[in-house]
């Protein structure tokens, strides 16, 4: 057994200007889109929420490996957890971008309508719960409880790299194992509250944890192609090793089909009992253009990624990977847009041009909060107590 | 030293340790022998390739009970609800495609483990109850501190008295032969 030490520059290159260039498309796709919000006020909010969910459940999903990781004292992603943990760090910054949502609550959110309300009493009577203040309320606990433990989990692992008191890895895990068993809850609700209650007369009790499905396979193509960006600047090539990424592509092909299972478990239940209040989402989701997307939902994300990834020389062959996880990310944004948009264009998909402004400036926003963060730090939890191990898996 | 009514089964060689086993793993595998196998009382990394293994078939059983779980599944239900005994299950199609996906995906699951579990017992060659290398007293240190190669004389290339000497020059401090 060798023993790998860590030859790699830990610190990302000062002179690299990643950060200012993604602020600069987010600040000038942010500026056009500003413009839509008075010419296409309700296409906006509607635009914003599909582009918030899909930075919003990225996060999520780093948030949710990084505890686990703690909790289960693993030794593969030791490299690579430092980029998970920035990620989920900038949750707070996602919670302000939250902000916007509660200003279009009355264009998204039916349930907000006194008139609807005063026609339909199987809505009506869902108001204990959905009500605007009581939505309020909800979600600053959701974003209390993902920041704290974001950031938390963030600072203690960056003080565990100047002080490198191994006490602190002890500390991880303890803030770990309730954060999860809170996690589950608050994205379930979330989950209803952000994307179900957009059609409030239906739902799905498997909802939470189809968006739990959606994010955590999203997370991985995330963390895959940053790693490979790391790589093709030539850093922490020695640090973050196939045998780590393989570890990565594996998991990500077991949560290809975890995805599928539980999008297509939603689907076949309500398909089978066939009852009119549950089946008209999915009626509204099949005509036309949806259902095109659709199709393209269950052959992109499950069925290619599925057959293409199979062979285990395929998990370790880093092009294939790559292109799945683009795949992926490209499709986990068609799928929020399919899941949001038939409430606003009913009948057939109609892009608008404030899909892919709002969608470029939130997306490069939240990679540029991520690499003004990540510069600052270790790219590698130098001091962590499993380094070495992790170095010296093969 | 052998009695001639009994057959050989192979030569066991003892090294010291297992950088001296890896070692003699390297040199049997490029002498071209085929049959031949390591013992060691944990895993030693590596040793795959010191011995020149190939990748193991057992996915592609997998693969084959997998598949045939899969299309059995899914024509076994077609066959049933359209031609066999087509039943009128509250308006849905008796080609029911979505319906069919659990039982298939069940029996893809169900033949792919009975493929994984006796696909490797038959690689294996189990079950066995008896390996003549339990003829050995000294083998029984492999569960221990014993590091062995085998050459099995059933290897186009054994021949007694050359494997012998090609073992000692590889550095075996110990050398037997193991009869069937």
């Amino acid at each position: 057994m060798h023993h790998a030490k860590l030859i790699d520059s830990l610190t990302y290159p000062e002179t690299a200007n990643t950060h200012k260039l993604l602020f600069g498309i987010a600040a000038f796709a942010g500026i056009l889109s500003i413009v839509g919000l008075f010419t296409d006020t309700e296409q906006f909010f509607f635009s914003y929420l599909t582009s918030f969910v899909f930075i919003a459940s990225i996060a999520l999903g780093c948030l949710f490996f990084v505890m686990i990781h703690y909790i289960t004292r693993s030794e593969y992603g030791v490299t690579l957890r430092r980029i998970p943990e920035t990620y989920a760090s900038n949750i707070i910054y996602i919670a302000v971008l939250f902000i916007p949502i509660l200003f279009g609550m009355q264009y998204l959110y039916p349930w907000t309508d006194e008139v609807l309300l005063a026609n339909d009493q199987l809505i009506a009577d869902k108001t204990p719960y959905l009500n605007t203040t009581f939505f309020i309320i909800r979600n600053i606990i959701y974003f209390a409880v993902w920041s704290f433990l974001g950031y938390k989990l963030f600072k203690n692992a960056t003080t565990l790299d100047e002080t490198g008191d191994w006490g602190i890895d002890t500390a991880q895990r303890k803030i770990s194992a309730p954060g999860l068993f809170i996690f589950g809850f608050t994205v379930a609700f979330a989950s209803f509250d952000w994307l179900m209650s957009l059609d409030p007369a239906w739902f799905s009790t498997m909802f939470g944890v189809y968006l739990f499905a959606m994010s955590f396979q999203v997370f991985f193509a995330v963390v895959i192609l940053t790693v490979l960006y790391l790589r093709s600047k030539g850093l922490l090539t020695n640090t973050i090793k196939n045998v780590h990424l393989k570890d990565i592509a594996l998991l990500f092909f077991g949560f290809t089909v975890f995805y599928a299972y539980i999008a297509f478990g939603q689907y076949f239940l309500i398909y089978y009992a066939n009852f009119p209040k549950s089946i008209l989402w999915y009626y509204d989701r099949l005509a036309e253009g949806y259902g095109t997307i659709a199709w393209m939902l269950l052959i992109g994300k499950f069925v290619i990624p599925f057959l293409v990834m199979l062979p285990a020389a395929a998990k370790s062959n880093m092009k294939i990977v790559g292109s799945m996880a683009v795949l992926i990310i490209a499709l986990h944004f068609v799928e929020i847009y399919w899941i949001v948009m038939p409430l606003l264009h009913k009948g057939d998909v109609s892009l608008h041009w404030l899909d892919f402004a709002i969608l470029i400036s939130l997306s490069a926003l939240f990679l540029g909060l991520f690499f003004n963060k990540f510069r600052k730090h270790n790219m590698v939890s130098n001091n962590d107590p499993k380094l070495q191990a992790s170095l010296s898996k093969h | 030293m052998s009695t001639k009514e009994k057959n050989t089964f192979g030569i066991l060689a003892e090294f010291k340790n297992p950088g001296h086993l890896m070692k003699a793993a390297k040199l049997t595998n490029k002498a071209g022998f085929k049959k031949f196998d390591c013992y060691s009382p944990f895993p030693i990394h590596g040793m795959d390739d010191a011995m020149g293994l190939k990748p193991s078939k057992l996915g592609y059983i997998v693969m084959g009970h997998g598949l045939f779980g899969f299309l059995g599944g899914l024509a076994l239900q077609i066959w049933t609800s359209t031609i066999a005994y087509p039943i009128n299950i509250s308006g849905k199609p008796f080609l029911n495609l979505p319906a069919f996906v659990p039982v298939t995906f069940e029996l893809t699951i169900l033949l792919s483990a009975f493929g994984a579990v006796f696909g490797m017992f038959f690689l294996n060659n189990m079950p066995r109850h008896h390996n003549p290398l339990f003829n050995s007293e000294r083998f029984k240190k492999v569960t221990d501190d014993g590091f062995f190669v085998v050459i099995e004389s059933g290897d186009p290339l054994y021949n007694e008295e050359r494997t012998r000497k090609f073992l000692e020059d590889a550095g075996a401090v110990h050398l037997e032969l193991i009869e069937e």
